[in-house]
């Protein structure tokens, strides 16, 4: 109502109280000074756009240059970076490792942790117990993760202990060290995470539904399995839309630190991701410029997942 | 009302369910029985338990990476991140909360938008800046740059709880006399501490927990990196001890278990709220 910036000393409102009180909008009281409180925002704002969207537009404009090391300037190298990346048999072989971690998480931890969410929402017997565990692995941070699968993993690991124990010897390999399996063991330390955090995230949104709504269901005659998809499912659809994107970011873009410290993206480089990729040519091979090529790259590609993702949670309406 | 045609996919679910709880236990497990074993025990018998215990391995692992000091790194980088964040954060919210013009919900926009742009993206400039700024090797850059990717979060959830506050009650204080400053430390934190709480608990965590940016930014500087850098120490170095590995991690995992033990509930809300709002 007020278009003029007010300002907001508590002295000069007082008096203008009596004037104010025309006709005063629903459900607030003084609308005068509340244009000028958004201002105490701008410090935040300030601070997220410098050490957050700041670096961020500058990785645009590096992706451009010629940079040889972190700590020497760069010159001008136009689109030739991207020239390059995209003749780089170690880019591509980098993108299809992330599209098949992404092709393999997603499906599998999204429907999984839904169904147990949707189990833990149901309260069974030891539910109680069962989220502190599923709850637990989003306390441990990723490298004290990457070291508990060190030493499960390793050629004489709990892995193998166990495949020997079970008298299956001959599937006991060195899982961080075969090409077979490095990029398998990075997507298994993900779900084994990943699924049950999410699972008890699920299991909160699905408890504010009512019982009752289960039960007029269920005396129709409808399974569980229709219930949790056919009722539980659409209403917390959206949200479910929500934590795929995130998960979907978190892989694409988190994975460095994982392969970083499990794998260093070998053998060779079978387990060479989109983000170590980008983490290996600005700080192992020192290629700045062409680094943050492939940083543009991977940012696009979350953009244009971000977009599917969106698309195909709106098209199951 | 129990029909059987229930309980059969309720009897698999709970199966699936237990048997992925297991999975999650037995790496656990695991670690405990090896921190206290030597690596020939450790490799003839993965799961048994030791024949002699070997306790030395938690003050060489200790030793062996300077946990002491990272963790007086970690806590003291933590800490301050914390402070600087709620410093910027709380007014931030407040003002958006009680913003009713056009300024204040584009400003909440651009934060709400934040949630998408995960901080890796930006990596490599983000220590550029930190050259630039000559505060490469300084942990002061981590205190300065950690609110920054916490910010959009702490505000969005901060405003949320403010929003609930009623306004008249800050209007009663205001009339009464009391300055914005006075009004925000005297009525609004009070009222809004289980909200600052969540985003203290949430942001204790991400700042704890963060092993990358910590990892290249004091990369220069090794006597003042954190617990997470430490710990992976323990293996780049040629022979890998798994005592030692098993003992290290678990220390590194007893100050966050140990909070969890003692605010168990607001960290699993906190951790809920954070997702779900």
């Amino acid at each position: 109502m007020f278009r003029k910036k007010m300002t907001v000393s508590v002295s000069t409102l007082v008096p203008d109280q009596a004037i104010d009180e025309v006709p005063p909008p629903p459900r607030s009281g003084k609308p005068r000074r509340r244009e000028g409180s958004a201002f105490l925002a701008v410090p935040a704002l300030v601070w997220y756009l410098v050490f957050m969207i700041g670096p961020l537009a500058a990785m645009f404009v590096i992706s451009l240059l010629n940079w040889p090391s972190i700590i020497a300037p760069g010159t001008w190298a136009g689109l030739g970076n991207f020239q390059r990346l995209f003749n780089d048999p170690t880019f591509w072989h980098a993108f299809g490792n992330t599209m098949l971690q992404l092709v393999i998480v997603l499906p599998l931890m999204i429907p999984l942790a839904f169904m147990a969410g949707y189990y833990l929402s149901l309260r069974p017997r030891g539910h109680r117990i069962l989220s502190v565990l599923f709850f637990t692995p989003g306390l441990i941070s990723v490298s004290t993760k990457a070291m508990m699968f060190f030493g499960i993993l390793s050629p004489r690991g709990a892995l193998n202990g166990l495949l020997q124990a079970l008298g299956l010897d001959h599937l006991a390999t060195a899982w961080l060290a075969d090409p077979a399996t490095a990029l398998g063991c990075i997507i298994a330390v993900d779900l084994w995470s990943g699924i049950g955090y999410t699972a008890v995230l699920f299991s909160a949104r699905l408890s504010s539904i009512s019982g009752e709504t289960y039960e007029a269901a269920k005396l129709d005659g409808a399974t569980q399995w229709r219930i949790m998809w056919q009722i539980a499912f659409p209403i917390v659809k959206d949200f479910v839309g929500v934590t795929t994107m995130l998960q979907f970011l978190w892989t694409l873009f988190n994975s460095a630190t994982i392969v970083l410290l499990l794998t260093k993206g070998g053998p060779g480089d079978a387990s060479i991701t989109l983000s170590y990729f980008v983490y290996d040519k600005a700080f192992i091979s020192s290629q700045v410029g062409y680094s943050q090529a492939a940083g543009v790259v991977v940012f696009i590609v979350g953009l244009i997942g971000m977009i599917l993702i969106r698309r195909l949670i709106r098209a199951r309406d | 009302m129990r029909l059987s045609r229930f309980s059969i996919g309720r009897l698999f679910a709970g199966a699936a369910v237990w048997f992925y709880a297991l999975l999650l236990i037995i790496p656990v497990y695991y670690l405990l029985v090896s921190s206290v074993k030597s690596n020939t025990q450790i490799f003839a018998d993965p799961f048994g338990l030791p024949t002699t215990w070997e306790f030395s391995n938690f003050p060489e692992a200790f030793d062996r990476v300077d946990l002491g000091s990272a963790l007086l790194s970690s806590a003291t980088i933590t800490g301050f991140a914390e402070i600087v964040t709620l410093l910027l954060a709380i007014p931030a919210a407040h003002g958006l909360a009680r913003a009713q013009g056009k300024l204040g919900a584009v400003m909440e926009r651009i934060f709400a938008l934040g949630f998408l742009i995960p901080g890796f993206a930006a990596l490599v400039p983000t220590i550029l800046l930190a050259i630039a700024m000559k505060l490469y090797g300084n942990p002061l850059f981590l205190i300065l740059f950690f609110p920054a990717t916490a910010m959009p979060l702490s505000v969005i959830l901060l405003a949320q709880f403010i929003r609930s506050i009623p306004p008249e009650i800050e209007e009663a204080a205001q009339m009464d006399g009391a300055g914005r400053l006075k009004t925000l430390v005297r009525v609004i934190i009070p009222m809004a501490a289980p909200g600052i709480a969540t985003v203290a608990i949430l942001n204790f965590l991400g700042f704890w927990n963060e092993y990358l940016f910590s990892l290249l930014i004091l990369a220069p500087n090794p006597s003042l990196r954190t617990v997470q850098v430490a710990l992976p120490v323990l293996v780049t170095q040629q022979s890998a001890d798994y005592g030692l590995l098993a003992a290290g991690i678990l220390m590194t995992l007893a100050p966050v278990y140990l909070l969890y033990l003692l605010l168990q509930r607001q960290m699993e809300n906190a951790l809920i709220d954070g997702a779900l709002k």
